[in-house]
Parts: structure tokens; sequence; C-alpha cells
């Protein structure tokens, strides 16, 4: 399926960003159901969130 | 950290009207781009601000980004009077949208979701074509990879 059988037409500027995205990252999320997609989302936020706390105290420590 | 399965449990089991729109909503549809926050379209009928004001109570929403202190009361007068609310809660980041740019009202977008089993519950979610259409009507350049991306899930599911 395209965006134009939606009858969305294509916008040139998206048209130029879409050449960089990362299908196969894609087609990994579609194997996964839902709710998995979803969890997946909340551990990668909570790694993000430990990464941030390891720099603050990384800056806090003198070296 | 948001919980996003926590919050939609809670709206779920208060029988608040809402859809399921943005970076979540992408995750949803197989998007791999982070977000932080959950964006949700809320019904404005006077029992669905209700249900929301009541839902949220225990979680103390409070105007994300405000400086503590303010007299922000939290029920559904505030809700009538308002209609767009960026808040943060103690289950996380939360938008409540009674409208959406491109997109309209809840009743709007009813037409155009998906039933999502998750978490346990069943709520709706904005299908991906409409939500190509929404972002594409906000307009904002922060948006274009996440658009670009959408659209790409659009070729690559079929």
């Amino acid at each position: 399926m395209d965006i134009e059988d939606f009858g969305i037409p294509r916008d040139p500027v998206i048209e130029h960003y879409k050449k960089d995205v990362d299908r196969t990252l894609i087609r990994e999320n579609l194997k996964l159901s839902v709710e998995e997609r979803l969890v997946k989302l909340e551990e990668h936020l909570e790694f993000a969130e430990e990464l941030r706390r390891a720099g603050k105290r990384a800056r806090a420590t003198p070296s | 950290m948001t919980r996003f399965g926590r919050i939609l449990q809670v709206l779920v089991d208060h029988d608040v009207d809402f859809i399921l729109i943005g970076g979540v909503a992408a995750t949803a549809h197989g998007a791999a781009r982070l977000t932080q926050d959950i964006d949700v379209v809320y019904s404005r009928e006077r029992e669905n601000l209700e249900r929301l004001a009541a839902a949220l109570a225990p979680y103390e929403p409070y105007p994300r980004g405000a400086p503590p202190g303010l007299p922000f009361l939290w029920d559904a007068e505030t809700l009538a009077h308002g209609l767009n609310f960026t808040l943060v809660t103690t289950l996380g980041a939360i938008d409540l949208l009674g409208e959406v740019t491109g997109g309209g009202s809840y009743e709007d977008l009813r037409p155009h979701t998906l039933l999502l089993d998750v978490f346990s519950v069943r709520c709706r979610v904005l299908d991906l074509p409409r939500l190509i259409e929404v972002k594409r009507a906000a307009g904002r350049p922060k948006d274009f990879e996440a658009i670009a991306e959408l659209e790409a899930i659009l070729s690559v599911r079929e």
C-alpha cells in the first residue's frame, strides 16, 4: 500500500526524508504484537533514563 | 518515565472515551522512534470530563513545565474551561487534547480508529492514514522524520 492509496497526496519534503527511514527496524517491530511494541518503548525509555542518571553522576564526580 | 500501559488501564477502567494518538499510537503501528509522553484526544461530553477527572485525580495532574505552587485545581470544571492540557502526573507525562489540528474532536476522529487490545484493556487508537494526516496538518518540521517513518510503515506492512 502507498500513501496515495488512502487519498493522501505525496509530499516532496516527506519523500526526501523517507529515503533515510530504516525499514529493517520497522520490519522487526511489525513482527511484534502491539503490547510487545509498547513494552519495548517503555524499556528503551527506562534505559535512556538510566543513561541520563549515569551521565549526571559522572559529571558530578571529579576525574 | 511515563508508564504508558498503566495510563491506558486507568483511563479504560474509568470508562473514559479517548483515542490514542501521537508517538505512542505510532509505536502501536510499528514505529521505532521513541516518545516520552502519551497523547490522547478525549470526548468533551460532560460525563466524560467527570470520568477523566476522576481517573487521573489520584495521580496528581499538574501543568507540565509550570512552576510549582500554582493554584491548579484538577476537576471536570477545569477540563470544561480548557481544551488541551499538557500535564505531568505520577504516571508520567500525558497530553489531553480536546481537539487536534487537522483532525478535529474525539467525535470527528472516532470513525478513523482501530480497537486495540493491549495491557488487558481495549482502547481506541487512531488508524495509520489518519495519524499521518494529523501529523502532516500540524506542519511541524520536527515531525517530518516521524511522518516519513509512518508512511514507510504503510508500504512495508502490506
